[in-house]
């Protein structure tokens, strides 16, 4: 379901569909640096990937909003750094749980795959 | 606590939705901001930026939908909307809602109240501890008291056995035993203050360990214990059942210690059972425990000597806990091994070797009785699961007219279908839907089944159990009933809800949505022509199966009233009365007999007035083994005759012919030669050859010995079962001659012969005999106002009551047939009308191009005809095997009776045509013209 939603752009000729599962390990992870708010979120991801990975509206709004339906993140209306007021998503203790082992497991999974190709 | 406030958040934006979507705008806004923010500062225009932010969001209204649609309550919010839409159309079309909930909840009805009665009567365990464990030793159904049988016969058992197996219950937990019927004794009760009439009531007389073996506790107080059952006539002690000490005692808290007056002898309440509780035999007859009194009471509960004696009176039902690691074969075994022991040491002390096998034979079937012994189960069982079969069919042939009517309204609906799927509806939704719509329809239909099951058992129950006044069965649906309903409402819903709900996704969104609707349906592909027509073709089967069964039973149920019973059935009054609990003693038997006689002979509108010890017919007959000077019995020979004890004018009154020799007459007193009469089978058994007149015989048993003198033959009657063929051979003989004493249990004394009482009044009437039941009454009462007459009614009453389980299921499967008729006749007269509207065009044109209508008239006939043909060539079989089934239920009629048959045809047949006839007579009035113009 969700590799369905989140639109990865290709560049340079390299397909960058992001890996089922990925997207919310990615938000979590931009998250536990400091609370964003959606476009800081989409900007982050885009930024650190070095525009590999784009993420819309379309498919990050849904996938905060199960997060903060799952207790992984919460929310609170903040004022910005140019005084507009936005709604800045937090890591919640078990959303922090979450993320580690989602990362162990992630680095498993890549782990065991590099072996793989590489055997 | 995640879900917990998962589910708040949820409940949350399902009820404040304006508040969850101005929220989301505003986040859609600043993100907006955001992006054009960072866009301008990398160096775009500010409108530039801001549209360059608004493309890379894309539809704002599908950001949110897919916000949204990421949350459970969205799939509950879709669920609701379509449940609104479900409504909504079914409002829009009233006939269609009304019929379908009208047939959902006669069906759902009918259903609901037939289990209500299975789950009751058949299914329900009784209400204590692991009731799997519990055994009863043979079916137990029937009562009665036997002597002079080997041990076990009619599942009886003597006392000293009963004790023998509760005192070392072998591999059993416990054995416990009871008298196997039901006595009526006559109670005052010193607990009501002033109010001390004299009521009746039903007592059941069992074992100390009764209650312990049955794993029943006491709501009040405690139960009979082994030690409440020691001595014979010491101990009084009695336990009264919930509806007793609701009814008659005003459910008194301080009950337990008062005294009540049983026969006349002091009674101490010991505790009160729980409601639900109604004893290990579930009465007998209809007739329920209203208190359980210790075994050793019954001399005073029965009113005769003590029948503790060993060896002599077969009495007692028994049954066990079984250890379950114990296997059933060993109870088996050892039960049979003590029943033989039990034999074999009565015998003397020469057995032969013939008798010796016969013991060894002897054995008595261990039943699992979870539910107890249960007379309803046994008289109504059968036709209960008939009628359980026969409701489930009725209810198919209504889901298959609703799933027609749901077709044919799909198919209208193609265009709006057609439509959402063009806009983007998913399949799935649609169907979702369309099944939405149909579950509606059954669970409502359920619910006013609900309601409609509750008249109806109410009903059943009534006649069931015929005026009774308390019986445990109650119409009130409790959970099992409920869960039943429920289930069966939703298996209706989906059965006829599931092919209209494919239909209607099969739909193509680009033929139906051409303007060509008409033809495009006209034409529709063949699943959707082929579905209502095998429906109907089903429906026509079923409604064959269901007559031919009811006309089997009603011709069953003529059949056993039609046959000759021997005796005349009108202008006879029968009534039961009993001086023994109105106080009186064996020596004052004679006496109050012969003013009975007088003072009802009297009556204006009485021919003649006889009193006798059984009615003409009955469930429950006196009999017993005689012996014939000369005549030498086959080993093993049934000696076995039906006795009863009559006054002079019994055979007029009773109209009895007297083929040879002479009646009774008010001539035969006590002091006369002892004569009897015997029956034409008496003879054929007897005395094949000989003129049986001016024998004598002599009757086992020491109450009526005689010898007694036959001097007459009466007729053959029909005295027990109405479906029982064989006739036993019968002895009357006259009450004033019976014995005045008799000896006592110890054999040595004397005392007054209890048979001198009778309990049967039989008065022949020149009117209908219902209008002298009232003067009867106080005639009885000004002769002894506390002589309690306990039932009066006609001898057709009395013939009818007991054939009541053929009544029931004639009458219901008839009702339930002809219902199931109207059901598929509706069903065939829609399809047929659909298939002509849709057909208008065609039909049109065909009269246009010089078609005669007698030809357009066959053309749809030929077509309802062969649904007909199919119908019945389907159904002929399944009625063969069907009638198979139910073959044991007939009586009279062979199980393939053409004229049932013949008649089931015919009826289906006639229905048939009838639905089809009119809209073919539709189709032939077809205006060429209008049907070609429109669309």
């Amino acid at each position: 379901m969700p590799a369905k939603i989140i639109e990865g752009r290709p560049q340079d000729g390299k397909s960058s569909d992001l890996v089922q599962g990925t997207l919310e390990m990615l938000i979590l992870k931009t998250l536990a640096l400091e609370p964003m708010h959606g476009y800081g979120v989409a900007l982050r991801i885009e930024q650190i990937s070095d525009g590999v990975f784009r993420v819309n509206p379309g498919s990050l709004l849904p996938a905060l909003s199960r997060m903060e339906r799952g207790g992984r993140v919460k929310s609170e209306w903040r004022a910005t750094e140019n005084n507009r007021r936005a709604k800045y998503y937090l890591l919640t203790a078990s959303g922090r749980k979450a993320l580690t082992s989602e990362t162990e497991q992630w680095h498993r999974q890549i782990a065991a795959i590099s072996r793989i190709l590489e055997a | 606590m995640n879900w917990l406030t998962n589910l708040a958040a949820g409940l949350k934006g399902l009820f404040h939705k304006q508040s969850v979507e101005r929220d989301l705008d505003e986040e859609l806004d600043s993100y907006l901001d955001a992006s054009a923010a960072d866009k301008q500062s990398a160096g775009m225009a500010p409108d530039l930026a801001r549209r360059a932010a608004l493309v890379e969001m894309g539809s704002r209204n599908a950001v949110k939908h897919q916000v949204w649609s990421s949350r459970w309550e969205s799939t509950l919010d879709g669920l609701l909307q379509d449940i609104r839409v479900s409504l909504r159309m079914l409002t829009k079309s009233p006939g269609f809602t009304a019929v379908a909930l009208l047939s959902l909840a006669l069906g759902i009805g009918a259903n609901t109240a037939i289990f209500t009665l299975i789950h009751q009567i058949v299914l329900r365990d009784l209400p204590v501890r692991d009731p799997q464990q519990l055994v009863s030793f043979g079916d137990s159904v029937g009562a009665g008291i036997n002597g002079g049988v080997d041990l076990g016969t009619n599942r009886m058992f003597t006392y000293d056995f009963a004790r023998q197996q509760e005192k070392n219950p072998g591999p059993f937990v416990g054995v416990a035993s009871y008298f196997s019927g039901l006595n009526l004794v006559s109670v005052r009760s010193d607990a009501k203050g002033k109010d001390q009439s004299v009521t009746q009531a039903e007592a059941s007389l069992v074992s100390g360990n009764y209650f312990r073996v049955l794993g029943a506790d006491a709501l009040l107080g405690r139960t009979i214990t082994p030690s409440d059952a020691t001595t014979l006539d010491g101990n009084p002690v009695v336990v009264l059942s919930h509806h007793y000490w609701q009814q008659y005692l005003s459910s008194d808290p301080a009950i337990l210690g008062k005294t009540i007056s049983i026969n006349g002898f002091p009674f101490a309440v010991i505790g009160v059972m729980p409601e639900q509780f109604n004893g290990f035999k579930q009465g007998s007859g209809l007739h329920v425990s209203d208190f359980w009194v210790p075994i050793t009471m019954q001399p005073q509960i029965m009113l005769q000597p003590s029948m503790l004696v060993p060896r002599k009176y077969y009495f007692l039902h028994m049954f066990a806990r079984r250890d379950p690691r114990v296997p059933l074969a060993t109870d088996q075994q050892w039960l049979d091994q003590q029943i033989r022991n039990y034999i074999r040491a009565g015998e003397g002390s020469v057995i032969s070797a013939a008798r010796q096998q016969e013991i060894n034979r002897a054995t008595v079937q261990l039943m699992p009785s979870a539910g107890g012994v249960s007379q309803l189960r046994a008289q109504f069982g059968d036709s209960l699961k008939i009628l359980m079969v026969v409701v489930v069919l009725v209810l198919l042939i209504a889901c298959a007219n609703l799933a027609n009517f749901l077709l044919a309204r799909a198919a209208t609906r193609q265009r709006e279908i057609a439509t959402r799927l063009a806009l983007g509806s998913s399949r799935a939704r649609i169907v979702r839907q369309s099944l939405i719509e149909t579950l509606l329809l059954s669970f409502a239909g359920g619910l006013l089944g609900l309601g409609v099951a509750f008249a109806a058992t109410r009903a059943l129950i009534a006649f069931v159990v015929e005026g009774v006044n308390y019986t445990p069965l109650s119409p009130m649906p409790d959970g099992s009933v409920l869960l039943f309903t429920l289930t069966i409402s939703l298996v209706t819903g989906l059965i006829f809800g599931v092919a209209p709900a494919l239909a209607a996704a099969r739909t193509g969104a680009a033929s139906s949505l051409s303007s060509n609707v008409r033809i495009a349906q006209g034409s529709g592909d063949r699943s959707s022509r082929i579905w209502p027509k095998t429906l109907v073709a089903a429906q026509v089967m079923l409604s064959l199966v269901l007559l031919v069964g009811a006309g089997l039973f009603l011709r069953t149920l003529q059949n056993l009233q039609d046959q000759d019973y021997g005796f005349a059935r009108t202008h006879l009054l029968l009534a039961e009365f009993n001086a023994k609990l109105a106080g009186y003693q064996p020596n004052q038997a004679p006496a109050l007999n012969q003013r009975l006689l007088e003072r009802l002979g009297s009556l204006p509108g009485v021919r003649s007035v006889a009193l006798s010890n059984d009615p003409p017919i009955s469930n429950d007959v006196q009999g017993d083994s005689i012996g014939i000077p000369g005549y030498v019995p086959q080993p093993k020979e049934n000696m076995e005759v039906t006795l009863n004890r009559v006054t002079g004018r019994y055979f007029e009154t009773v109209g009895i012919p007297i083929v040879a020799g002479r009646a009774i007459t008010p001539d035969d007193s006590a002091t006369s030669l002892k004569v009897a009469i015997v029956n034409q089978a008496f003879i054929r058994h007897f005395f094949p050859k000989s003129d049986p007149i001016g024998h004598t015989f002599t009757i086992d048993g020491d109450s009526f010995h005689g010898p007694w003198q036959i001097v007459g033959v009466a007729r053959n009657i029909k005295s027990e079962s109405p479906r029982d063929e064989t006739v036993y051979p019968m002895v009357y003989f006259p009450l004033t001659q019976v014995s005045p004493m008799v000896k006592d249990s110890s054999g040595s004394g004397l005392v007054g012969n209890q048979n001198l009482f009778v309990s049967t009044i039989e008065l022949r009437t020149t009117g209908d005999p219902e209008q002298t039941a009232r003067e009867l009454r106080s005639a009885v009462a000004s002769i002894d106002p506390n002589l309690p007459i306990l039932d009066i009614h006609t001898i057709q009453e009395q013939v009818d009551s007991m054939m009541s389980d053929e009544t029931l299921l004639s009458s219901l499967t008839s009702i339930f047939s002809l219902l199931a008729l109207v059901l598929a006749s509706i069903g065939l007269y829609g399809v047929m009308s659909y298939n002509v509207v849709r057909r208008t065009n065609e039909i049109g044109i065909r009269l246009a191009l010089g078609a005669q209508t007698g030809a357009v008239r066959w053309m749809v006939l030929r077509e309802s005809l062969w649904l007909l043909g199919i119908g019945i060539a389907l159904g002929l079989p399944i009625t063969l095997i069907v009638v198979r089934v139910i073959r044991q239920q007939l009586f009279g009629v062979g199980a393939v009776d053409p004229l049932t048959f013949a008649v089931a045809i015919v009826v289906v047949s006639g229905m048939t045509l009838l639905a089809a006839w009119l809209p073919a007579r539709r189709a032939t009035r077809v205006d060429p013209m209008v049907a070609l113009r429109c669309d």
